[in-house]
C-alpha cells in the first residue's frame, strides 16, 4: 500500500524515465546526419510489482538504458557490396583512361597502317617521285609512333595502378589503426553482448570504409572482435591492428606483404586495391600482349616483303622495322629504315619498278601468323579493350545500385526519422508534463493533509 | 516495415541520374556520334576500324585508278600523233615512188621522213613526272637515244617489263606499255620503217620505197593495236572508278549506321531526358522542405 511518498517516487522514476527519453531522442536529432549512426530506441519498462495477494500493485517505470538498432548481416552485406564496387570502380577509372587513348579513328594503329599501306600503294604509277617515296617513308615512321602511342597508353595505365597501389595500402593501415582503437574503447566500456552504441557505429562505418579499399571478413570470437582480409591475412584483433606493407619486387611491380613480411598480393579480392592489382596483373597485360604481337608480326611481315624487292639505289632491300631485343615490341619498335630510298620497291633491281609493292601491299590483306590481317588483329584489340571496359561498367553500375538497395535497407532499419523524433518528442513531453502533474498533485495533497485540523478561524 | 526516412539521398541520386541521361543526350547530339569511345559499343567500334580501313584501301584504288587513266591518256595522245607522222611518211612514201622525181626532190622527201622519225622519237621519249612514260619500268628519262651503231639509229634504254598498279581489291592493271613492244617491236619496227623509208628515199630504188612504205603502213595497224590497249585500259577503269565510288557510298554510309546518332532519336532521347529533369526538380522542390515541424509551427 502506497502512501503519498510512494507515490511521490513512482511520479520521480517517472520524470526520471521521460527525461531519459527525451536525452535518447535528442541524440537521435543531434546525430540524424551523422555517417553510419543507428538510430537508438529507449528502454523503458515496468518495474517489478510489490505485494501479494490481493494487493499486487505496479512499482512504477525503470530507465534502462538505450538500444541502437542495428542489422549486422545487412552491416556484412554492405560491406561485401562495397568492396565489389570498390574493386570495380578501380578498374573502371583504369579502363576509361585506356579506351581513351584507343578511341580515335584517325589515328592510332589501325589508321596509321592503313595510311602506310594507301602512300606505298599509291607509288605503283610513280615509283621514282620523290615527294611520294617521303610520303610513305613517314607513314613508316607514323605506324611506329603510333605503336610508341598505343603501348604509352598502356604503359602508363599500368604505372599509375601499381603507384596507387601504395597509397591505398597506407590508408588501410590508417583505417586499421583507428578500428584498433575503438576495440580496446569497446572492450573496455561495454559488457560481452551488449551493443557498444555510437562506438559500434563507427567501427562499423571505418568497416565500411575499409572494405571500399580491400575485402574484409569480421569474425568474433569469445566476444573478442577481429578482421582479415578475405584471403585470411589478420588486419585488426582484440585492439592490436596488423599494418600491411609494400615492397617494388623483382619484376619491378609493388607487391603487398601481411605484417610478417609473407607476400600475399595474390590472395586480395575486392575493393580497390584488388580492382588495381586486377587491372595491373591481367587486364593490362592481355591487351598489352595481343598489341605486342601485332607489332612483332606485322614488322616481320614489312621487314620480309622488303627484302625480296631493291631499294631506290639498286641494292637488295633491308629491314624496315627494327624490333627490340628484349621487353615490349610495340614500345620498342623503331625504324629501320633511314631514308625514303630504302623502300624495296623495284622487283628487278630498275628504279623506275614498283613490281615489290605486290609484296608489301599484300601484308595489308594476307592474315598474320596469328591468324587475322593486321587491320583486323587492331580491331580486334580495340573490341577487346571495349569489351573490358563496357563489362567493368556494367558490373559497377550493377554493384553500385545493390549498394544503394542495401543502404536503403539500411536506412530505413537504422536511419533517424525527423518526423518520428518529433512524434516521440512530443510523446515524451506529454508524459513527463503528465509525471509532474502528479507531484503537483501530491504536493496539492500534502497541503490539504497538513491544513487537516487547522480550523478556519 | 518502416521506410527509408532519408529522402535527400535518393533525391540526389535521382537529380545525378537525370544530369547523366540529360549529358548523353547533349553529348551525342552535339558530336554526332553514339559511339565515342570503343565501350560504347565494343563491336561497332571493331567494325568502323575495319570499315574506315577499308575506305582507305578505296581511296588508294581510287587515287591508283586516276593516275593509271592519266597515263593511259598522255600516252594514247602521244601515240595519236605518232599515227599522224606515220601516214604523213606513208603519203611521203607513195610520192617517193613516182619514179618522174629528181634525186633532190627525192633527198627532199628524205629529210620529211628523217624530221617525221625525229618527231616519233620525241613522242617515244615522252615524260611524266618526270619520268619516260615508254622506257618499261627501267626508271630512266630518255627511252631512246640515238645511236648510229644501230639499225634504226637509235637505241632503246628501257626495260621489257610493265608496272602495276592495284585499282582494287582483287585487281591490278599495267600502268605503260613497255617502248620496245611500240616503237621497236621485233613485228611492226615503228622506228625501223621509218628509217628504211629515209634510206630507200636516198637511195631511189622504187623497190625499196615500195617496201618501205608496206613496212610503216603495218607499224600503223601495230601502234593502233597499242592504243587499243591503252583504250581498253581506260574503259575497263572507268567502270571500276564507278564501282569504288559505289563503294565509297556504301562504306560510308555502313560507317555512319555503326557509330553515328540517329538524329531523330538523339533529339527525342534529349528531350525525354529534359523532361525527367524538371519532373526530378520539381518533386525535390515539392518534398524536400515538408516534415511534420512544418506542420506543428502553426
Amino acid at each position: 500500500m502506497y502512501g503519498l511518498n510512494g507515490t511521490l517516487s513512482l511520479a520521480s522514476e517517472a520524470l526520471n524515465a521521460e527525461s531519459g527519453a527525451l536525452a535518447v531522442t535528442n541524440n537521435n536529432i543531434t546525430n540524424v546526419n551523422t555517417a553510419g549512426y543507428s538510430r537508438e530506441i529507449v528502454n523503458l519498462s515496468a518495474s517489478a510489482l510489490t505485494g501479494s495477494g490481493g494487493g499486487i500493485q505496479g512499482n512504477g517505470v525503470s530507465y534502462a538504458g538505450y538500444t541502437s538498432v542495428r542489422d549486422q548481416v545487412l552491416q556484412i552485406a554492405i560491406q561485401q557490396k562495397t568492396a565489389d564496387s570498390g574493386s570495380l570502380d578501380a578498374q573502371s577509372t583504369s579502363w576509361t583512361q585506356i579506351e581513351a587513348g584507343f578511341s580515335s579513328t584517325t589515328s592510332g594503329v589501325g589508321a596509321s597502317i592503313s595510311q602506310l599501306f594507301s602512300s606505298l600503294s599509291s607509288l605503283s604509277t610513280a615509283p621514282t617521285d620523290a615527294a611520294s617515296r617521303q610520303s610513305a617513308f613517314a607513314a613508316a615512321g607514323g605506324v611506329v609512333s603510333a605503336f610508341h602511342q598505343a603501348a604509352s597508353t598502356l604503359g602508363s595505365a599500368r604505372t599509375q595502378a601499381d603507384s596507387n597501389i601504395t597509397g591505398i595500402v597506407a590508408n588501410i593501415n590508417q583505417l586499421t589503426a583507428q578500428i584498433a582503437t575503438l576495440d580496446l574503447q569497446l572492450a573496455s566500456s561495454k559488457a560481452p553482448g551488449q551493443d557498444g552504441g555510437s562506438v559500434e557505429d563507427q567501427r562499423d562505418q571505418l568497416t565500411t570504409q575499409l572494405a571500399a579499399l580491400t575485402g574484409v571478413t569480421s569474425t568474433t570470437t569469445d566476444t573478442t572482435p577481429s578482421l582479415s582480409t578475405t584471403g585470411g591475412t589478420p588486419l585488426v584483433i582484440g585492439g592490436t591492428a596488423f599494418s600491411l606493407q609494400v615492397t617494388k619486387g623483382s619484376d619491378g611491380n609493388t607487391h603487398i606483404l601481411d605484417a610478417q613480411g609473407t607476400d600475399i598480393t595474390a590472395s586480395l579480392t575486392g575493393g580497390s586495391l584488388a580492382g588495381a592489382l586486377t587491372v595491373r596483373d591481367t587486364g593490362i597485360p592481355q591487351i598489352s600482349a595481343g598489341l605486342d604481337t601485332l607489332a612483332t608480326q606485322f614488322a616481320a611481315a614489312m621487314n620480309a616483303a622488303q627484302v625480296q624487292g631493291f631499294d631506290g639505289a639498286g641494292n637488295t632491300g633491308t629491314a624496315m622495322f627494327t624490333l627490340p631485343a628484349s621487353g615490349s615490341a610495340a614500345a620498342g619498335l623503331s625504324l629501320a629504315l633511314t631514308d625514303a630510298s630504302g623502300l624495296a620497291l623495284s622487283s628487278d633491281g630498275s628504279a623506275g619498278s614498283s613490281g615489290n609493292l605486290a609484296n608489301l601491299l599484300a601484308v595489308q590483306t594476307n592474315a598474320l601468323p596469328a591468324g587475322q590481317t593486321p587491320t583486323d588483329t587492331y580491331a580486334g584489340l580495340v573490341q577487346s579493350i571495349g569489351n573490358a571496359s563496357q563489362q567493368v561498367s556494367t558490373a559497377l553500375t550493377a554493384s553500385s545500385a545493390a549498394l544503394t538497395q542495401l543502404t536503403t535497407q539500411r536506412a530505413s532499419a537504422s536511419g533517424v526519422s525527423i518526423d518520428e523524433e518529433t512524434t516521440n518528442l512530443l510523446r515524451f513531453q506529454q508524459a513527463y508534463t503528465a509525471a509532474a502533474k502528479v507531484v503537483s498533485v501530491v504536493n496539492d495533497l500534502y497541503s490539504t493533509l497538513m491544513n487537516m485540523g487547522v480550523g478556519t478561524p | 516495415m518502416r521506410v527509408n526516412p532519408d529522402v535527400y539521398a535518393g533525391v540526389n541520386a535521382s537529380i545525378e541520374q537525370s544530369e547523366e541521361s540529360l549529358q548523353t543526350a547533349m553529348n551525342q547530339l552535339s558530336s554526332g556520334k553514339r559511339v565515342a569511345v570503343p565501350s560504347d559499343d565494343p563491336l561497332a567500334f571493331s567494325n568502323n576500324v575495319q570499315s574506315l580501313a577499308q575506305s582507305a584501301a578505296i581511296d588508294t584504288y581510287t587515287r591508283n585508278t586516276n593516275a593509271v587513266v592519266a597515263q593511259a591518256q598522255l600516252a594514247d595522245a602521244s601515240l595519236s600523233s605518232v599515227v599522224t607522222s606515220l601516214t604523213q611518211a606513208v603519203s611521203l612514201g607513195a610520192e617517193g615512188g613516182n619514179g618522174t622525181l629528181t634525186s633532190t626532190q627525192r633527198s627532199s622527201l628524205a629529210q620529211q621522213v628523217q624530221g617525221l622519225l625525229a618527231s616519233v622519237v620525241s613522242q617515244a621519249n615522252t615524260t611524266s613526272n618526270g619520268v619516260a612514260l615508254f622506257a618499261g619500268t627501267s626508271g630512266t628519262v630518255t627511252a631512246f637515244v640515238a645511236d648510229p651503231a644501230s639499225s634504226t639509229g637509235y637505241t632503246y634504254k628501257g626495260n621489257s617489263a610493265s608496272n602495276q598498279a592495284q585499282v582494287g581489291p582483287a585487281l591490278s592493271t599495267n600502268v605503260s606499255v613497255p617502248g620496245d613492244q611500240i616503237f621497236t617491236s621485233t613485228s611492226a619496227n615503228v622506228l625501223g620503217a621509218l628509217q628504211s623509208m629515209v634510206t630507200a628515199l636516198q637511195s631511189g630504188s622504187s623497190d625499196d620505197i615500195a617496201s618501205a612504205t608496206v613496212a610503216v603502213s603495218s607499224a600503223i595497224a601495230h601502234v593502233d593495236q597499242v592504243r587499243a590497249v591503252y583504250g581498253s585500259t581506260v574503259n575497263q577503269l572507268t567502270t571500276e572508278g564507278d564501282y569504288l565510288s559505289q563503294e565509297t557510298v556504301t562504306l560510308t554510309s555502313q560507317q555512319a549506321s555503326l557509330v553515328d546518332v540517329d538524329t531523330a532519336t538523339a533529339i527525342t532521347n534529349l528531350t525525354q531526358a529534359q523532361t525527367a529533369q524538371s519532373a526530378i526538380l520539381a518533386m525535390a522542390a515539392k518534398i524536400l522542405p515538408s516534415s511534420l515541424l512544418n506542420y506543428l509551427q502553426n
